[in-house]
Parts: structure tokens; C-alpha cells; sequence
């Protein structure tokens, strides 16, 4: 049974999700983990995969290869600077934007930026074009920034994305994330989305979800996992009960199997 | 004699600001029924039946008409648009600017890259690209002398889009609005949205403020303070606070738009 819930976004019903969390923590052990470790060593690999929830809403399809632009590099940039108004409450949302590309420039610029990473991506480009990138990361921050403002409950900004090495089977998951709420003991996670949500969004958050519990050191799944389309208007959430767990993985399990049939095709 | 003032003596956004101590408390409570007029309407031009795709309504669609041509449909007129946007998304985060097409065209290209409107201006002669650049340097001139400086605590985003599904998803509404400032607060109305037009204004632009004001209410179910159009073409402004009356008046623009769009099916 599916633990989905569809909500309008306000800060009203943002805290009623977060309230209304399942009690309770819910843990993978060593089993789960080998488990899933079989799993994707059966799926043979020749190349290092990377697995997210991204790739799991496209039902594993090949998508156009990364590359860097104003709207792949605003999560990344508009995080940063949210993290900087946070600490820092005299500071405004557009300065702070302003002060973390300064950051990445100057990083490219003493040759601590390797090649393809964001700052060396940033210092290639004109003066115009960066506007462009602080415009939406500006636009992204601030988003971040009403969510946050809203909350009832005690938030924190991870330093980083959820990452997970599946042992021995040549595959990275990466579970993103935005905000973490804590309430008692149990933590929920808010990720921001753009656009609007598909009808894979469900199995995109379970995967999310899955991943954050797998790279918690230990195992504890988020009570909640709460995806937020702002330009929708719309909250979604999957629970951290064990039938959404398991359902996440394998969805990133059948996401791994698509993927090679993808590349063998491409092969043959 | 004619004398050229450096500024007008009230800018775009202190018009904007207002009085505000006469901000109106924030209206959280008309989303919904604004939301169950539409779907109520929507049921009554499409009943039961799917359409093979969703019917999407844009501020364009409240825009044109059967019985005229707007001139800014063209492709320059939508190129001159799109590059008077970015001029005003480099302004909104503070960015000087020098030379007004060269950085609009630059910011476009890392935008977007390569579509059909962009091959319609790299295929411009030397003459045409020449008066698109005259004409985006005039609009551009007159966007930013009204506009004034955009005070970071207003948090000024721009090209925010906004998206709402309704009758199951059959009829989609969508919005870009150019400037949005202010944050969305519990206590009074904060928010205010503004259209900027390279057209002269008309009664389409007005509906295009409803439009705006309508899908961010949707969007937040938080009634915006005020909804603006700008005219770079005229350096005019509309601007009008956001009541149940405006909103319930763009309803009945979006179903129309929906019945045009149903019966072209």
C-alpha cells in the first residue's frame, strides 16, 4: 500500500505533514544492505553507475548528457547561498548569491576548481551569462528561503547530498535533499523541485527517501520524505515505513537493469 | 525647448511599494473558491470527455484575437520581448549594463541555446540586426530609467513560472511572470507581480495582469498585494491592487479561453 499523500502547499499544510509523521523509526540493517548489494551486482556493469531519483522517474531512459547551465547550476548555487542567509540573517539573498559565485570564480581562478566542475564552468562564461546563473539561483533561494521561513519546527540545510556506495557492485546512489526537520527523535526531509510533478514523482521521492536512509549511518530511514513543487503549488510525501523503502529500491534496482539493456542496445 | 529629466520623478517600484501602512491583511481564504469556479466552469464546456491532450491556457491565449494582428507576435517583435526580459533579469540581480543587445543576446544564448527564434536572429542581416539592436537599446533605455533600483530586501525574482492543473489534469494553466517581489507573510498582502510588455497597453494587458494575479493565487492560495503591467514601448504603467472582484473577473477569461481552445479541438 502506497503511503503518497498530495497536498497543496502553504505553510499550514507543509507543518501538518511535518506533524503528522509517523512515530516511530524505522532502520535497514546489514541484511538490507546485502541484499540490495546482490541485487545490483546481478546486474553486471562495465563502467561505474550512478543511480538517482532522476533517473528512476525516467524509468532508467539514457537523458542527454549533463552539462553545467543556469538551471542545472541554481540548486547547487541558491543551497549555497541559503546556507549563507541562514547563518548570517543581515545578509540578503541576492548578496549572498553574489558572494558564492564570487567564491567559485575565485576557486577556478587559483586553479583549486578541477575541469567541468562549476566554478571552472562559471569562469568561462561572460558577464551577462553569470547574471543569468544569479538570476536563478536568486530565484531558487528564495523559494528555499519561504519554505524554510514557514516551518514550525527546528530545520537544518545538509551540508551535502545523500550519498551511498553499494558495496562491490560499481554503483553510487545519490539521494538529493534540501531541508531537514527535526521533530523528537525522527527527522523528515523537504526536497525542492522544480516545475510541476509527474506521474513518476512518487517513485522519485520512495528512491530519494531510500537512499537517504541507506547513507544514514545508521540506517534510519526519515520519518517523511516531502517533495515541494513550488511553481505547482503542490507538497507531496511517501512515509519511511519498510513497504516504501523496499519499494524504492527496487526502483532503483529495475532503474539499474534499464539502464544496461539501454547501453547494450546502444552496443549492439 | 525639450528637457530631459535623468528620472521620472516617481519610479516603477515605488509605485509599486505603496503605502505601507495601507497594505490590505493577506487574503488566504479566496484560493479555494476560486479554484472550484474554474473546475465548476470547466465541467460545463468540457463535461465528461478527455481531451486527447490538455487544453493549456497562457496569458498569451487571453492575449489574441480572432479580429486582430498584434504586431508583437512577430518574430522580431518576440525577439525584441525575450531580449528585453533578459535585460530585466540582469537588472533585478544588479548587473550594470553596458551594452544593451550584445549582453541581452549573450544572456539569451546561455539560456536557452540553440531554438527557432534564435536562428530567426542569427539569420538577421547586418541592416535588421541593426534596428533590432536600436530598438532593444530604446526599450531598454526606457525600462530601466522607470524602473529604479530594485532594493534587495524586496527579494526582486524574475521569470518566476508557475503552473496549475485543473479538471484532472485536462486543462493546464501556465504563467511566467516577469518581476515578482515581496515575500508571501501570513499577515498582510506582500507580494507584487509586474508584466513588462514591449507593446503599447491595451485591454490584453490588463487581462494579462488578471492572469497573473489569478495563477499566483492559485499557486500560493495567497491573494498577491498587487498586480503591474510596463509598457516599454510607451514607458506607461497599470497597476492595480488584487480584490475578489479582479480575480473572479480573470475566472471568466480563463473559461473563455478554455471554450475557444475546446471548440478548436
Amino acid at each position: 500500500m502506497t503511503t503518497l499523500l498530495h497536498r497543496r502547499h502553504t505553510a499550514e499544510q507543509l507543518n501538518e505533514l511535518i506533524e503528522s509523521a509517523p512515530e516511530g523509526l524505522i532502520a535497514l540493517n546489514d541484511d538490507h544492505r546485502r541484499s540490495l548489494s546482490a541485487r545490483f551486482r546481478g546486474v553486471a556493469s562495465n563502467e561505474h553507475r550512478r543511480v538517482d531519483a532522476w533517473s528512476v522517474e525516467r524509468a532508467g531512459q539514457p537523458s542527454t548528457p549533463f552539462r553545467w547551465g543556469p538551471t542545472t547550476a541554481r540548486r547547487t548555487i541558491g543551497n549555497a547561498a541559503f546556507r549563507r542567509v541562514a547563518s548570517k540573517p543581515e545578509l540578503w539573498i541576492s548578496d549572498a548569491v553574489h558572494h558564492e559565485i564570487d567564491d567559485l570564480l575565485l576557486r577556478a581562478l587559483s586553479g583549486s576548481a578541477r575541469a567541468g566542475s562549476l566554478g571552472s564552468w562559471l569562469s568561462s562564461l561572460s558577464h551577462p551569462a553569470l547574471g543569468l546563473v544569479s538570476a536563478e539561483a536568486m530565484n531558487w533561494a528564495t523559494q528555499l528561503t519561504e519554505a524554510a521561513q514557514g516551518l514550525d519546527y527546528p530545520w537544518l540545510i545538509p551540508a551535502s547530498d545523500a550519498y551511498y556506495d553499494v558495496a562491490t557492485a560499481r554503483t553510487t546512489l545519490r539521494g538529493r535533499r534540501d531541508l531537514i526537520v527535526e521533530r523528537d527523535e525522527s527527522r523528515i526531509i523537504i526536497r525542492l523541485r522544480a516545475g510541476a510533478p509527474g506521474k513518476s514523482a512518487g517513485p522519485g521521492l520512495r528512491s530519494d527517501m531510500t537512499i537517504d536512509a541507506l547513507a544514514h549511518v545508521d540506517g534510519i530511514a526519515p520519518a517523511r520524505f516531502i517533495g515541494l513543487w513550488p511553481e505547482a503549488g503542490v507538497l507531496l510525501s511517501v512515509d519511511g515505513t519498510m513497504s516504501d523503502l523496499r519499494a524504492g529500491a527496487r526502483d532503483l534496482v529495475r532503474t539499474a537493469v534499464v539502464q544496461r539493456r539501454a547501453r547494450l542496445a546502444i552496443a549492439a | 525647448m525639450t528637457l530631459l529629466l535623468p528620472s521620472s520623478p516617481l519610479n516603477v517600484v515605488d509605485a509599486l511599494r505603496g503605502d505601507r501602512a495601507a497594505r490590505p491583511l493577506a487574503n488566504l481564504t479566496s484560493a479555494s473558491g476560486l479554484r472550484a469556479q474554474l473546475e465548476d466552469g470547466i465541467y460545463e464546456i468540457i463535461g465528461k470527455s478527455n481531451p486527447d491532450s490538455p487544453l493549456i491556457v497562457r496569458a498569451s491565449s487571453l492575449r489574441q484575437s480572432a479580429t486582430t494582428t498584434d504586431l508583437s507576435f512577430s518574430a522580431i517583435g518576440r525577439i525584441r520581448g525575450v531580449l528585453i526580459n533578459q535585460l530585466l533579469r540582469l537588472h533585478c540581480v544588479g548587473e550594470h549594463v553596458d551594452n544593451a543587445f550584445e549582453e541581452a543576446v549573450d544572456a539569451w544564448r546561455a539560456e536557452v541555446g540553440a531554438n527557432e527564434l534564435h536562428s530567426r536572429l542569427e539569420q538577421m542581416d547586418d541592416d535588421e540586426r541593426a534596428r533590432l539592436a536600436t530598438d532593444v537599446t530604446a526599450h531598454s533605455v526606457t525600462l530601466l530609467r522607470s524602473l529604479g533600483p530594485l532594493p534587495s530586501r524586496w527579494m526582486p525574482r524574475s521569470t518566476v513560472r508557475a503552473t496549475q492543473r485543473l479538471a484532472a489534469g485536462n486543462v493546464v494553466l501556465r504563467d511566467v511572470i516577469d518581476l515578482m517581489m515581496g515575500m508571501n507573510d501570513a499577515h498582510s498582502a506582500c507580494v507584487v507581480l509586474l508584466d513588462v510588455t514591449t507593446s503599447p497597453l491595451d485591454e490584453a494587458a490588463e487581462r494579462t495582469m488578471r492572469y497573473h494575479a489569478l495563477v499566483e493565487t492559485l499557486r500560493t492560495s495567497i491573494v498577491p498585494l498587487r498586480t503591474s503591467v510596463f509598457s516599454t514601448a510607451t514607458g506607461e504603467l497599470w497597476s492595480a491592487g488584487v480584490d475578489h472582484e479582479l480575480l473572479t473577473r480573470s475566472c471568466h477569461e480563463v473559461l473563455h479561453a478554455v471554450d475557444q481552445l475546446w471548440k478548436s479541438q
